[in-house]
């Protein structure tokens, strides 16, 4: 099961695909107590969708000066099950309240202002280059643990290791696990929608292809604890044994 | 050279304190000269399981802040006589440890000392970094349960990057899973993870498994390290795991569920 990263009309927010490998959650308004229950409402009627994804606060329609309480906005949609993981856009004292609520501002690929992400545990990786042209693989050597992220921007990742629960693997090409895949694999960051996860060992907690993505309970019938190759096939995400 | 062992799991409540009693104790048994470090500063209690309580006039905040110095806030053992405790304070908060002041007496300790055992506070916060910071090697304490070999992941993903041998590119960490609490009538019964299971997520070396045991709250309530009774299962297990940390080999016992017979049924008798 997949679920296209598009269209929702219902005020007083907007949901819409972006170039991260993420939805965005665009804030129209600035109260807690509106979106959180218009938001509950939506999901009520689209069960399962979004549960648990990761979530972009999109703040480029909030008025400069009236930032929301991040840290009870942050609270309340944990507690319908939608994690935000930071911002993209707004004014930057809109960015430093969210800032200052564990919400930094991420990069849209393709977007104006570079920033990095924030590493909660880095592992050594290079330095981030700049989003023109393609760049070398990322191979790394060692398991990815829980808490660490790693992000190959603008090229494919090779994890040798485990990528253990909890952890994070990103890249904008491919994405190759030469060990037991049982965190989250994102791959296709840049919309790049013939991007492919290879697994060695398929035990993930969650994949997602350009946007596109499946959760462990929305993997149906996917060959768990085998090699497994997921790609894109139109809007919904294929599952093959490989070997 | 001192060797700095730190003592970590993330989690609270999985054997930290019980294990870095016994471990420092153990290898004082094999006369090298240990001194363990309480790093749980407000909430210190290796001094009870140690017995020691009664005898506390400083503390490590005490000597950070320049109030002690660092023989007198170190207590030595009456039971093993190359063993050393340096408590934390009762009163004081986290904040009062600071990475230079845990230099010092790292490095003043290093001098008279062959293992430095650092018994580390739950979580990610303050005081579990400084503990680990100056490690040379690592015993992380893990229970057979999803979320302490999650959060003792996480703990080895921080030993790899934020610990000092990381900072300054040198050899890593030596790291140790001991698994404490084992109950393999429990893991058999599906209730509990099976001791391969730890190890194919953390993937670093056994050094141990410390079985659920009864003669640990007993120990702990006298203030005897567990690994001074030799009649109970988890003292022999923690015999075995500070005989292997010191380079002997020697097979994992006490992992397979026990087959009771037929007076032990009648009886009920239990694992000492
Ligand atoms: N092998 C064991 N069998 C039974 N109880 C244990 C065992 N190891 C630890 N405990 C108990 O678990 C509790 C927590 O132990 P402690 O060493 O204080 O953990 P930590 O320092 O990690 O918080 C204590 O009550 C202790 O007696
Ligand atoms: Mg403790």
């Amino acid at each position: 099961m997949s679920s296209p990263a598009s269209e929702a009309r219902l005020e007083p927010f907007r949901l819409r695909g972006a170039n991260f490998n993420l939805l965005v959650l665009r804030l129209l308004d600035p109260r807690v107590e509106v979106i959180v229950p218009a938001l509950a409402d939506q999901f009520r009627r689209a069960p399962g969708f979004l549960r648990n994804a990761p979530i972009v606060l999109g703040l480029d329609d909030l008025d400069p000066v009236a930032a929301p309480d991040f840290n009870d906005l942050t609270a309340q949609l944990r507690a319908v099950q939608i994690a935000p993981i930071g911002t993209t856009g707004g004014g930057p004292e809109l960015r430093a309240a969210a800032q200052a609520a564990g919400l930094p501002p991420l990069r849209a690929a393709g977007g104006e202002t570079p920033q990095p992400i924030a590493q909660p545990a880095p592992v050594p990786i290079p330095e981030p280059l700049p989003p023109s042209g393609w760049q070398p693989t990322l191979v790394v050597d060692q398991a990815v643990r829980a808490g660490q992220r790693i992000w190959a921007q603008g090229g494919d990742l090779v994890v040798r290791g485990t990528v253990n629960p909890g952890a994070e693997v990103i890249a904008d090409g491919n994405v190759h696990v030469y060990g037991t895949l049982r965190g989250r694999a994102i791959a296709g960051g840049a919309d790049n929608l013939n991007a492919r996860i290879f697994a060695l060992n398929f035990e993930p907690e969650l994949v997602s292809i350009a946007g596109y993505y499946a959760v462990r309970d929305g993997l149906g019938d996917a060959p768990l604890g085998r090699p497994v190759q997921v790609c894109l096939i139109g809007e919904s995400m294929r599952f093959d044994r490989l070997g | 050279m001192a060797q700095v062992v730190v003592v970590t799991s993330g989690k609270g409540g999985v054997g930290k304190t019980t294990s870095s009693a016994a471990f420092a104790t153990g290898l004082a048994q094999a006369g090298k000269k240990t001194v363990v470090i309480d790093f749980d500063v407000g909430l210190r209690n290796l001094d009870l399981i140690m017995g020691v309580e009664r005898r506390v006039v400083f503390d490590i905040v005490n000597v950070i802040s320049g109030e002690a110095k660092l023989n007198q806030a170190l207590i030595r053992d009456k039971r093993v006589d190359t063993l050393s405790i340096l408590p934390a304070s009762q009163t004081r908060d986290k904040d009062a440890l600071t990475k230079e002041g845990v230099a010092t007496i790292i490095e003043e300790l290093s001098k008279d000392f062959d293992f430095i055992l650092c018994d580390s506070p739950a979580g990610i916060e303050k005081g579990a970094m400084l503990a680990l910071y100056f490690a040379d090697q690592a015993v992380v304490v893990t229970n057979p349960e999803v979320s302490s070999v999650r959060d003792s992941d996480r703990i080895l993903g921080v030993l790899q990057s934020k610990s000092k041998r990381a900072e300054e590119k040198k050899d890593p960490v030596k790291e140790h899973l001991l698994v404490t609490r084992y109950d393999p009538a429990r893991v058999e019964r599906g209730e509990m993870l099976k001791l391969e299971d730890v190890q194919d997520i953390l993937r670093i070396p056994l050094l141990g498994v410390i079985p659920e045991s009864e003669s640990v709250l007993k120990a702990s309530n006298t203030g005897n390290p567990v690994i001074l009774d030799g009649e109970s299962q988890a003292g022999q297990a923690y015999k075995d795991a500070v005989a292997r940390f010191l380079g002997e080999d020697r097979p994992m016992r006490f992992i397979e569920a026990e087959k009771r017979g037929f007076f032990s049924r009648l009886f009920g008798g239990r694992a000492a």
